[in-house]
């Protein structure tokens, strides 16, 4: 039996994790991969208080916030493969354009 | 031999979530985006472990699916198309970038007052079975065994609606991707 405050430690790690890379890091790769690291830990917290809870809900919703996240991640790499075709990187810091 | 597999058993959630947190901290720290990805499959492949030890087994399968299987291998493509030599010794100056204290501070503040506003949720006791559907939903079947019969009998009694809006936001995406990623003059 696994306890609900061990399992939102851990969530809550893997998230601060994701929100860290997505601060820090400069490769628009990574930052996607950090975003995804952040709807997983949210996906654990739903399983954790479905567990938790003995309700389907929870895993009704990280069901579907599984298949957001794919959404996500096609138009995040065709974004970053059409920032790549324009403006020859995919570093965040030489895109500038809209920077006053 | 058999009370250590007994003591791994139990302590199998915390297990597969250190080493969750190691392949995120990798996944971070890596200078190579490929090292990032395979760190991004490894952690996956922890929390996919995470989710079947909190007896959530339909879900820990569909996460090996949809991630170790889809979109590890999107990442993969999309760095293999990317990653050339010329923009590798671009990257090789500053990994990282520093600029936001303010955002620690913040996610602590957040997880402080998630903590108050659900401490009775958070520190109540937690419930005897795994999963437990309404007596008319459940209706011949074994909750306890069954975890996709039970989620799905879950899902499209009272999120029918969220589902389809999903599937029609799959869609979206798939159009806009083909839209965003497509060459200029076809």
């Amino acid at each position: 039996m696994v306890s609900l405050n061990s399992v939102l430690l851990i969530s809550f790690a893997l998230f601060s994790i994701g929100v860290a890379g997505v601060l820090i890091r400069r490769n628009a790769l990574v930052i996607l991969m950090c975003v995804e690291l952040m709807l997983n830990a949210a996906n654990l917290n739903f399983i954790a208080f479905a567990r938790h809870s003995g309700s389907a809900s929870g895993q009704a919703f990280a069901l579907l916030v599984m298949g957001f996240a794919a959404a996500e991640v096609a138009v995040g790499l065709a974004l970053v493969v059409a920032l790549y075709r324009r403006r020859d990187t995919v570093q965040v810091d030489d895109i500038n354009l809209l920077k006053g | 031999m058999e009370h250590l597999l007994e003591t791994l058993g139990r302590n199998m959630f915390g297990i597969f979530g250190l080493l969750a947190l190691a392949g995120a901290a990798f996944m971070v720290a890596a200078r190579s985006a490929v090292h990032s990805v395979l760190a991004f499959l490894f952690t996956m492949l922890c929390v996919a472990g995470c989710f079947l030890s909190l007896e959530a087994e339909f879900l820990g399968v569909a996460q090996i699916l949809v991630y170790a299987g889809g979109i590890v291998v999107l990442f993969l493509f999309v760095v293999m198309l990317v990653e050339i030599s010329k923009f590798k010794q671009k990257a090789k100056l500053e990994v990282f970038q520093t600029q936001s204290r303010v955002a620690i501070v913040a996610v602590l503040a957040g997880v402080a007052a998630f903590a108050g506003v659900f401490r009775n949720a958070i520190f109540g006791p937690t419930s005897p079975e795994a999963l437990v559907l309404r007596p008319e939903l459940a209706r011949g079947l074994d909750v306890a065994k069954e975890n996709a019969q039970a989620v799905s009998r879950g899902l499209f009694a009272d999120y029918l609606l969220p589902f389809e809006i999903l599937s029609v936001i799959l869609l979206v995406a798939l159009v806009g991707a083909v839209v965003l990623a497509k060459s200029e003059r076809v």
